[in-house]
């Protein structure tokens, strides 16, 4: 039986991990990643209620564990393939964007976060159940537990590569079922009625799926209500959710000229996850104007001819179709989405003229900073994609890594360039102005970095009435160059915003400001004294590093106030939704986890000698993990070039190492003197790491896939093996010690894994990766100083 | 006994209903709009008029005067009283203007400016959006608004050219045929910024074969360095 039971636990574990992922997806597209987020953390404290509700029940659910047991995995199961379609019901579905406007919202959202709790308490307290029942066998139900975890990793992304979002959480849910159904004694045989009723709710959500219902306020619901649209093709890829929508009232033309006369002709766009991904601009390479020639994006093709160019994060293919009307004659587009490539080869290649086939085009799916540091070739031009949304995009990439926007990714371009080469970069003008000064400062970062000290000699900046384009050169610009560019703005109606000659009447002579202060804020930014103003600003605009990746990143606390007294209590949160809900989200999840962690000692009493070390115990192995784990990911996404393909690497083989370890743990005598081993070791292993782990990582990042792959493996598997152990070490510690505490003590690992999660992404945010894998470190410490307190 | 019965029906009937939110429309012109710096006596009236509560959905008729945009429905939002206002006096309406609005949404802009100007064309690109736009504007005696279910990119050749246009929907280009049909000398405002934070206005003015635009941030928008 206790076979049976590991073997069901492991594919309970993988059904949590599949579906946790699905459910991320899903709610991304239906809502935005950030609300995917918060509601994903919040229902993982799943895990902690199903700790506490062990605590408090442990004797009753023990007692009828034959029959609770399979019950809760096929309850599960059901939970999957419904939770779903109940929240997409008018009465509980919620809109997250109108939270701050409309309060009766958060009902809906409370709802909401009820209704995802059900699935992930039910499997966890299958699982809580089995190691409070079997204690001995830890060590091995730790192993199928987090091997599995791993596994479902990888089904995840089958599935998603496979189906397409709406449908995947029913075939899920067979997963649960049948690790119930293996445990189903024969005894008890209307259980087996209860699995019938489950397959027939399963197969029937199968064959009945409903389409997803996003917010109105997603870019293509919102194009879903223009005449005639369309969605002509929906693929489902780990890159995202691809949809390709047609509509006669579409047309791409990011802040155009006002002296263009002609008409705007329709261009087709694809969506990801619901949100505006890039168009797909007709056209015929024969025609030698396009309209992006009407824009500031067409700057840098005015300084002189451009033979080799690199287009950065080439999505669509739109600014590879510039260059080559542009003269180009060879242009290398990296885009790391494999789906968008295959659909621009395929299904669409002919509305682009067969883009991606023009034999002066080489397309290399690979990420940006990957391909920056392997490819040995030197460039005319270089280009990044615009940055920023129409109108500002309401802190919603806050939290979004950006590698191609640190200082780091900056140099690497600039070292990419011929010797009269430039890169470029567009963003739209937002108010208050925050994204084109933190280009400039990371520009300015970079050329002083290069040992460049007069930077204004090498940069200009042109703005329309929407966009700002900023050019840096990697010699001087000529003063041809510097004529080209007034000719430019005369004739498209832009201003020059920053020259090394500029005059200030030139600066507004066709789109004025309200005041001066954006010219002295570009000022300020190229003084010597730049970080005094860097710190005076309301926004965050130093630069990003690779340490520190978010570029859109902007919120001060301290400025909070201000803006709600300027802009009104209802506005100011839309400034930087994103990092305020990661705020709210890391507040919900303290409070309920004090509330999941203090209320089973109503139950179990307040005073025992092992309270404290179970509580220090416990916690610090949790917050310790996982402060690890988003350290690794954080650093592996750079490393691979993938963010897909990276975290499921890094999961992966931490969990199968950790469950290596665990399965190891049950070997291993409670002594003291292995147990101070153990997590001495863990704590050198991540001071190590914290000063080896990226210079090692960026030595190597050129190597191929299979041997970054291996050199992953080999860094990771060590430290994850021996943080496998200490979580069977201290179950088995429990139960010589009071075996009562069991389920209270997984609980706390539980709730310090979820608080961890997310106060690592503050932490990084605010302080760096370099401070979290510190305070992993410290985690780490907290178990071993519990250990030297314990009686022997 | 009966008489005097049909009496108090008849006198409850002919009196005039009271406006329940006169004073709340009121109390938002003063502390929302005049205080913030609206001097123009029309849009002033303008806005003491329309009844924005007639304009949101009935579950936001409670927050109609609120210092806010609303959402209503389609991903669309009335916007904030006080940025009607602005952009209102930006325009600098006169009595014998003939104006176009791309993007009717609720009605609201359009069922302002009607009360200053001497023609009003709307268009609204969502159906659903523009039938009840029309609806409502034709309730409320509006009879100088005309509204058309159509994409704005094109405007209203047949009526143009325009002393004003207004853009209340934003895109992120400025249809060339809208700048066409914008008188010499005419201006044209846009809002600028997603839902719920639309703050900054565009103004484009067309001077002879020159085009200028001005940014406008209609808030009390002080320097954003730290106050030293």
């Amino acid at each position: 039986m206790q076979k049976r039971i590991q073997l069901s636990i492991g594919l309970l574990s993988i059904s949590i991990i599949a579906f946790q992922l699905i459910l991320m997806q899903i709610l991304s597209i239906v809502q935005w990643y950030h609300f995917a987020y918060m509601v994903i953390s919040v229902a993982l404290l799943g895990f902690g209620t199903a700790g506490t509700f062990l605590s408090i029940f442990k004797k009753k659910l023990l007692s009828a564990i034959d029959v609770i047991l399979p019950i809760l995995m096929i309850t599960s199961g059901l939970a999957m393939t419904l939770v779903i379609r109940i929240s997409q019901t008018e009465f509980i579905r919620f809109d997250s964007y109108l939270t701050f406007a409309d309060l009766s919202q958060i009902w809906k959202l409370l709802l909401t976060y009820l209704l995802y709790i059900f699935p992930f308490f039910l499997s966890a307290l299958a699982i809580g159940i089995t190691f409070v029942k079997y204690p001995h066998s830890i060590g091995k139900l730790y192993f199928y537990n987090l091997s599995g975890s791993a596994f479902g990793g990888i089904v995840a992304i089958g599935l998603i590569w496979r189906f397409l979002p709406h449908e995947i959480p029913a075939i899920i849910s067979i997963i649960p079922l049948v690790a119930g159904l293996i445990i189903i004694s024969k005894k008890i045989i209307y259980l087996f009625f209860v699995a019938v009723i489950t397959v027939i709710i399963i197969v029937v959500n199968i064959f009945q799926q409903n389409q997803l219902v996003l917010s109105e306020f997603k870019s293509l619901t919102k194009t879903l209500n223009l005449p005639e649209a369309e969605i002509k093709l929906s693929k489902n890829s780990p890159y995202g959710f691809m949809q390709f929508v047609t509509s006669p009232a579409l047309r791409y033309a990011p802040g155009l000229s006002l002296n263009f006369t002609g008409p705007i002709t329709a261009s087709d766009a694809v969506f990801s996850n619901g949100d505006w991904y890039a168009p797909i601009i007709h056209g015929n390479l024969k025609n030698k104007t396009f309209i992006l020639d009407y824009t500031t994006i067409s700057l840098p093709y005015y300084t002189g001819e451009k033979e080799r160019v690199l287009i950065l994060e080439s999505k669509t293919g739109y600014r590879v179709f510039h260059a080559l009307t542009k003269g180009a004659k060879n242009v290398v587009a990296v885009e790391p989405n494999s789906l968008i490539i295959s659909l621009l080869k395929n299904e669409l290649a002919g509305k682009t003229d067969s883009l991606f086939f023009n034999p002066k085009v080489s397309i290399k799916n690979i990420d940006s900073r990957t391909f920056l540091m392997t490819d040995t070739l030197e460039y005319d031009l270089i280009t990044l994609p615009i940055i920023g949304s129409f109108g500002g995009s309401s802190g919603l990439y806050a939290l979004q890594e950006e590698y191609n926007l640190t200082v780091d990714a900056f140099r690497q371009i600039w070292n990419k360039l011929s010797s009269n080469g430039l890169f470029s970069v567009t963003c739209w003008m937002d108010q208050p102005y925050r994204n084109p000064l933190k280009i400039l400062s990371t520009i300015v970062e970079t050329l002083n970095q290069e040992g460049i000290e007069n930077p204004v000699s090498y940069i200009a900046a042109v703005r329309s009435w929407g966009t700002i384009t900023f050019i840096v050169k990697k010699s001087p610009l000529l003063i041809n160059e510097l004529n080209r560019i007034r000719q430019f703005c005369k004739t498209m109606f832009f201003d020059p915003a920053l020259l090394p000659d500029i005059v200030k009447q030139e600066r507004t002579n066709f789109n004025k400001l309200q005041n001066e202060e954006f010219f002295q804020y570009i000022d300020e930014i190229l003084k010597n004294s730049r970080a005094k103003f860097y710190t005076d600003y309301a926004f965050k605009i130093e630069p990003a590093t690779d340490n520190r990746p978010y570029f859109s990143q902007f919120l001060k606390f301290r400025s909070l106030p201000k803006l709600s007294e300027q802009f009104g209590n209802y506005t100011a949160p839309y400034f930087e939704i994103g990092y305020i809900v990661l705020i709210l989200t890391f507040f919900q999840i303290i409070i309920a986890s004090f509330l999941l962690i203090i209320v089973p000692l109503f139950k179990t009493g307040w005073r025992s000698s092992n309270k404290l070390w179970t509580f220090t115990y416990f916690s610090g192995i949790g917050m310790g993990y996982m402060f690890v784990e988003i350290v690794f990911i954080q650093r592996f996404i750079l490393y691979f070039g993938n963010s897909i393909y990276s975290v499921a690497a890094v999961i992966s083989s931490m969990l199968i190492c950790s469950g290596a370890g665990s399965y190891f743990s049950s070997f291993l005598k409670a002594k003291r003197g292995i147990t101070f081993f153990i997590f001495g070791t863990i704590v050198a292993l991540i001071l190590i790491y914290s000063v080896i782990l990226f210079p090692v990582l960026k030595l190597t990042i050129s190597f191929p896939f299979i041997m970054k792959l291996l050199i992953a493996i080999l860094i990771i598997s060590p430290l994850a093996f021996l943080m496998g152990i200490p979580f069977p070490a201290g179950i088995n510690l429990l139960v010589k010690k009071s075996e009562d505490e069991i389920p209270w003590a997984w609980g706390i690992n539980g709730c310090f894994s979820v608080v961890s999660t997310v106060s690592a992404t503050i932490i990084g945010i605010e302080f760096g990766f370099t401070s979290v894998i510190l305070l992993a470190s410290l985690a780490y410490c907290l178990p071993l100083f519990a250990n030297l307190r314990i009686k022997k | 006994m009966f008489s005097i019965i049909i009496a108090l029906v008849l006198f409850r009937i002919l009196q005039p209903q009271e406006d329940p939110y006169y004073n709340q429309r009121l109390q938002m012109v003063q502390h929302q709009i005049e205080n913030r710096g609206i001097k123009d006596s029309s849009t002033l009236k303008a806005m003491r008029n329309v009844k924005r509560h007639l304009f949101v959905p009935k579950g936001s008729i409670k927050y109609a005067y609120d210092d806010r945009p609303l959402p209503i429905g389609y991903g669309q939002t009335i916007s904030q009283p006080y940025c009607v206002a602005y952009m209102t006096e930006i325009l600098k309406p006169g009595t014998d203007h003939k104006v176009l609005e791309i993007g009717t949404g609720s009605g609201y802009q359009a069922a302002v400016l009607a009360e200053i100007v001497d023609s009003m064309f709307t268009i609204e690109i969502i159906e659903e959006l523009g039938k009840s736009a029309k609806k409502r504007l034709k309730n409320l005696e509006y009879n100088n608004v005309q509204v058309k279910i159509e994409d704005g990119y094109y405007g209203w050749e047949a009526h143009a050219p325009f002393d004003a246009i207004v853009v209340t929907a934003a895109s992120e280009y400025i249809p060339p045929t809208l700048i066409k049909q914008l008188k010499d000398g005419g201006r044209m405002v846009i809002p600028i910024g997603s839902p719920f934070m639309v703050q900054t206005l565009m103004l484009v003015e067309k001077k002879g074969d020159k085009i200028t635009t001005t940014s406008l941030i209609p808030v009390r928008f002080v320097s954003f360095t730290r106050s030293k």
